[in-house]
């Protein structure tokens, strides 16, 4: 029974830490800029945008929605499941209204996409962030 | 020496091509299908619907290439089977959101046509309106447009459409006339959808229209005005379309009629989704052109979507038609997409 209860606590624990992690943008140097705020920043997520002000295309990169990382992604900023918003990007291209994002499974492959792609914008977990990443600040702070 | 040279040349393109950027170029492949039961008139049949071919490629920072192509149970063709393109689109992105689309098109006439097209894991009921069986918007046009999206705070969205008209072949006009389609809408909040649309066309004597039962036995000037509402939130689903049909030949003047559907549809759950539809289609008396088929019809369905690329539908429905009277049936349907 004890341990059972330490269990459950420990998985109750890690639930409620993935719901409050912190997330951080990262973006390539040619493109995003180096400010949004949270609507725009859903908004680019929604494939609403296609072109940055410089005219660079924006590429988005996201954390597979299946993947810790893009459980957060998908409930923080598209406020939809993770099926949901498999499904809200398969509509979406099969209209021919966007591009579909390009999807990860670890975060240092989009890190590395991101950093070598002009106009990408990619999503990370905070503890994921690297050194030398470019950040978008989410109004005006690193992580949201 | 001049194998050398060949040799440090190939060497040079393989390092070359193995540095292009890595978004340079993504081609993307998905199919979609549907298997169905429907009882009515006491006898169940098992049958399937169109697989889709659907392809989409990135050919350059700006050009996009979209294509999509449907097998489909055909009586009239010897194999019992047709392909049809039903979309193949060159898009140009030449400014922020705005672009120029050459090709095959759905015609931007109304919500339903512009979002679902052939992916029936995506519509919110088992078959199309009936304003689509009964050839009452054109489905397709093969023409040039621009389009936009997004634009401003209410995300005004617009598509302006010159293209072959009804009576062409995908590859050929069949006179010296073009359709015209005009689309506006806005999305004021989240989810939230409100746009009009007009199109104008000149049908020729003699003409004959894909899915349209006759011949045209006169000229025919068409214009079509379309208004519709479209809500799908996490609990609540609307979507609401009317078309005024209005044809005009200069021997009969003009006649004007209706086709319109609501759907609506409530989230039990994330995944089951109970709805119902009502279709309405009246025409005048004198109407030339369209089959004055008046129709009224009533359903109710359930959906539940095991995921996003697996639904499972199972419909009642009731019509009465002036020409075929009265229908009941009952449809089972299973849609993918992979």
């Amino acid at each position: 029974m004890k341990y059972l209860m330490i269990t459950l606590l420990l998985l109750i624990t890690s639930f409620a830490k993935s719901q409050d992690a912190q997330l951080t943008v990262i973006s390539n140097q040619k493109g995003a800029p180096a400010a949004l705020n949270l609507t725009e920043l859903k908004s680019i997520f929604m494939g609403e945008r296609q072109r940055w002000r410089n005219g660079t295309k924006v590429v988005i990169a996201l954390m597979k929605p299946n993947t810790e990382t893009g459980k957060v992604i998908s409930n923080k900023l598209y406020n939809m499941s993770s099926d949901e918003v498999n499904k809200f990007w398969l509509a979406l291209v099969f209209q021919g209204r966007a591009d579909s994002p390009v999807s990860f499974d670890s975060a240092a492959a989009l890190e590395s996409f991101v950093a070598s792609n002009p106009g990408a914008i990619g999503i990370v977990a905070q503890n994921d962030l690297p050194a030398d990443a470019q950040v978008t600040l989410i109004d005006g702070k690193k992580a949201f | 020496m001049l194998y050398t040279i060949k040799l440090f040349v190939a060497t040079a393109f393989i390092a070359f091509a193995f540095c292009m950027p890595a978004a340079a170029q993504r081609t993307d492949i998905r199919g979609f299908g549907d298997v169905t039961t429907t009882y009515q008139h006491k006898k169940m049949s098992f049958g399937f619907d169109e697989q889709d071919l659907f392809i989409t490629s990135q050919l350059t920072d700006r050009i996009s290439f979209l294509g999509e192509t449907v097998f489909k149970p055909d009586s009239l063709s010897h194999s019992g089977f047709d392909v049809s393109i039903e979309r193949i689109i060159i898009k140009y992105n030449y400014a922020g959101n705005n672009n120029l689309l050459i090709g095959k098109h759905h015609t931007p006439i109304n919500y339903w046509n512009d979002t679902y097209h052939h992916g029936r894991v995506f519509f919110p009921t088992i078959f199309r309106p009936l304003l689509f069986d009964a050839g009452y918007i054109p489905l397709h046009t093969t023409g040039i447009s621009l389009e936009g999206h997004d634009l401003g705070d209410i995300k005004f969205g617009y598509n302006l459409m010159v293209g072959n008209g009804l009576g062409s072949q995908d590859v050929l006009d069949n006179d010296k006339n073009k359709s015209v389609t005009a689309l506006m809408y806005i999305k004021p909040v989240d989810r939230l959808r409100i746009g009009a649309s007009y199109y104008h066309d000149v049908i020729s004597k003699g003409a004959e229209v894909h899915d349209h039962p006759n011949i045209a036995n006169w000229k025919v000037k068409q214009n079509l005005l379309t208004g519709s509402i479209a809500y799908f939130g996490k609990k609540y689903e609307l979507l609401a379309e009317s078309t005024m049909g209005l044809n005009h030949t200069d021997s009969t003047g003009t006649t004007r009629s209706f086709a319109s559907y609501v759907y609506t549809g409530y989230h039990v759950t994330e995944k089951l989704i109970p709805y119902i539809r009502v279709d309405n289609l009246a025409f005048q008396d004198d109407e030339v052109y369209f089959k004055k088929n008046n129709t009224t019809a009533f359903l109710a369905g359930v959906r539940y979507q095991i995921n996003f690329l697996t639904v499972v539908k199972l419909e009642y429905m009731h019509q009465h038609s002036t020409y075929e009277g009265d229908i009941n049936k009952v449809t089972a349907q299973f849609a993918i997409g992979f």
